[in-house]
């Protein structure tokens, strides 16, 4: 937090999968990205953070246009091959240098679609992790904590997180929500070196250890409600 | 899970291997006022299926304030538990969050050291799964089957457990073997339902008492009951492009059976996140939400341009023309679903 009580919102994108082309943000990062301008306003600050090299800096470019006040990339080379623990870690270290205090994600931000990756950058952090968030809002009267409504349990809950914390974005704004104009052009990306020396990741491949075998499966198509359930309930 | 005979946990075998790589697979129970949800028992009983033929104990882990009724303990062992651990504390009979409830799972999985932890579908596993894991060192597998493989060197009657799950995309499928990758694997199940015993009621419950965070970073401030509750549970999923309108969503649910749950695209967005349904109906459109297991079937009923490809990772495809959306069709997709196979725990 800065010594004005300003917020600095951090949100994590992944980088784009090989076969995306030009600039673009996965529809869970867009999510995150809205709920942060909604809750930053022009008060509080929201960097943009994302890990991978500089091919894959699109989101960081749309999060600039939409209104970011800063992008940051971490230079890593391979994270598209690293388990949601090494991402956790280089994610965090990277936090910890920013000074996040408030970390928003996807709710399955991560190349595996696994949705791991916030609660691993939570363990880093030492922070609180709440998942599938659909509002969120600074509590009233305190500087350093939010409201947030989420479900669990069979209840809807309301639920107030001291900060720093990490959240993942299941529902909430428009995604396509953008921020105020910046007057002037967008501030460059600025890159984090893993090569830190004061940063030490551990870089493993837990998942990828897992074999990979192709999704063969034919689509059937059928004519009619009652032969679709038919078929898709067949044991 | 190696092992040189088949059937049910040898303790003389368990002295000789490394506490790490103890057979033991966990299931951590949702409980829904004091019952387990139909999806836990479905996660003991795949337990249990695989147990078998891999040779590992599966125990039953309940979070709760307060002693576990008779009658629920019976109902764990005949959904397959060897054994249950309940956690009790304070803090413990409020919806699971990682602040409240992780350090007790953690003191429950430290002591009997898992391979497998099973999570069942539509419960704590989105905010105890991943921590857990990152707290294991283990890998974690979002949704995913539980299967084994019974071929390749093993001595006959012997299998290797492992888990399958969806790449983002529907690209293919990723096979985690815990031995394989020497280490446990933390995993959320996709949802079922329990349709006979397959386990005794005669079981032994072991009490942990937890005490609760000192001070914790997240509290409750309020709490309802959710409208959506049955969503994350449900067997079956019918998810509604909002744009054939409310009319089509309310007319799809309208004779729903139990265990099938019809919801709008975007107002359930959270709710569709949450779930691990076993059969996905897409109406309306091809934008398929990543979720349900390899296992799992999906099908759509897309209306419009019979040249738009369908999504990838759909099984079973029925295109209809634009013109048809209405009330008819509803009719039609509704009374089709009242024929889903009703299954009920016993």
């Amino acid at each position: 937090m800065t010594t004005t009580g300003a917020l600095n919102l951090l949100v994590c994108l992944r980088a784009p999968p090989p076969q995306v082309e030009g600039d673009a943000l996965g529809r869970a990062d867009a999510l995150a990205l809205a709920h942060a301008f909604a809750l930053a306003g022009d008060r509080h600050t929201v960097t943009a953070l994302l890990g991978g090299i500089s091919v894959e800096e699109g989101p960081l470019r749309v999060a600039l246009a939409a209104g970011a006040d800063r992008a940051v990339r971490v230079a890593a080379d391979d994270l598209t091959g690293a388990d949601f623990h090494t991402i956790g870690q280089v994610l965090a270290i990277a936090i910890r240098r920013i000074g996040g205090d408030l970390v928003l994600t996807g709710v399955r931000s991560d190349d595996e679609g696994l949705g791991a990756a916030p609660a691993a950058i939570a363990r880093h952090l030492g922070a609180p992790f709440i998942p599938c968030v659909e509002q969120i809002a600074l509590a009233p009267g305190e500087t350093r904590a939010v409201e947030v409504v989420t479900r669990g349990g069979g209840r809807l809950r309301r639920l107030r997180a001291k900060l720093p914390a990490v959240l993942s974005v299941a529902a909430g704004p428009a995604a396509s929500a953008t921020r105020r104009k910046r007057a002037g052009d967008a501030p460059a990306i600025e890159v984090i070196p893993l090569s830190d020396p004061e940063s030490t990741v551990v870089r493993r491949r837990t998942e990828l250890l897992g074999r990979l075998e192709p999704a063969s499966r034919g689509v059937e198509t059928v004519t009619s409600a009652a032969a679709l359930v038919a078929a898709l309930d067949r044991r | 899970m190696d092992r040189p005979a088949p059937g049910r946990h040898d303790e003389r075998f368990e002295t000789r291997r490394p506490r790490r790589f103890l057979p033991n697979l966990l299931v951590p129970i949702d409980l829904r006022d004091g019952e387990p949800t139909p999806p836990s028992l479905f996660a003991l009983a795949e337990g249990r299926r695989v147990a078998h033929v891999a040779g590992v104990t599966v125990y039953a882990i309940a979070m709760s304030d307060r002693d576990l009724d008779g009658a629920v303990v019976a109902q764990l062992g005949r959904a397959g538990a060897d054994k249950v651990l309940l956690c009790e504390g304070a803090a413990l009979g409020a919806p699971p969050l990682d602040a409240t409830h992780g350090p007790a799972l953690l003191a429950a999985v430290e002591r009997i050291s898992p391979l497998l932890v099973l999570f069942p579908a539509g419960g704590a596993g989105l905010a105890l799964g991943p921590t857990l894991a990152a707290r294991l060192g283990a890998a974690f597998a979002g949704l995913a089957d539980i299967e084994v493989a019974t071929s390749g060197p093993l001595p006959e009657g012997v299998g290797r457990v492992y888990l399958r799950r969806w790449r983002a995309g529907r690209s293919a499928y990723r096979r985690l073997d815990p031995v394989e990758i020497e280490r446990p694997v933390v995993a959320i199940l996709g949802a079922g339902v329990l349709d006979r015993p397959v386990g005794g009621e005669g079981i032994d419950v072991e009490v942990i008492a937890c005490a609760p965070p000192k001070e914790s970073p997240v509290t409750e401030l309020a709490s309802e009951p959710d409208p959506a509750a049955q969503v994350p549970t449900s067997r079956v999923l019918v998810i509604v492009d909002p744009s054939l309108g409310a009319e089509a969503r309310s007319r799809l649910a309208a004779d729903a059976p139990e265990g099938v749950a019809v919801v709008d695209r975007e107002a359930a967005a959270a709710a569709i996140a949450a779930s691990a349904p076993e059969i996905v109906i897409v109406v309306g459109d091809a934008d398929l939400p990543s979720l349900g297991t390899p296992r799992g079937r999906v099908g759509a009923i897309l209306l419009g341009d019979a040249t738009t490809p369908p999504a990838r990772g759909i099984d079973v495809l029925w295109r209809v023309p634009a013109t048809l959306a209405g009330e008819a069709l509803w009719s039609e997709i509704a009374g089709a679903l009242t024929a889903v196979a009703s299954r009920r725990s016993p």
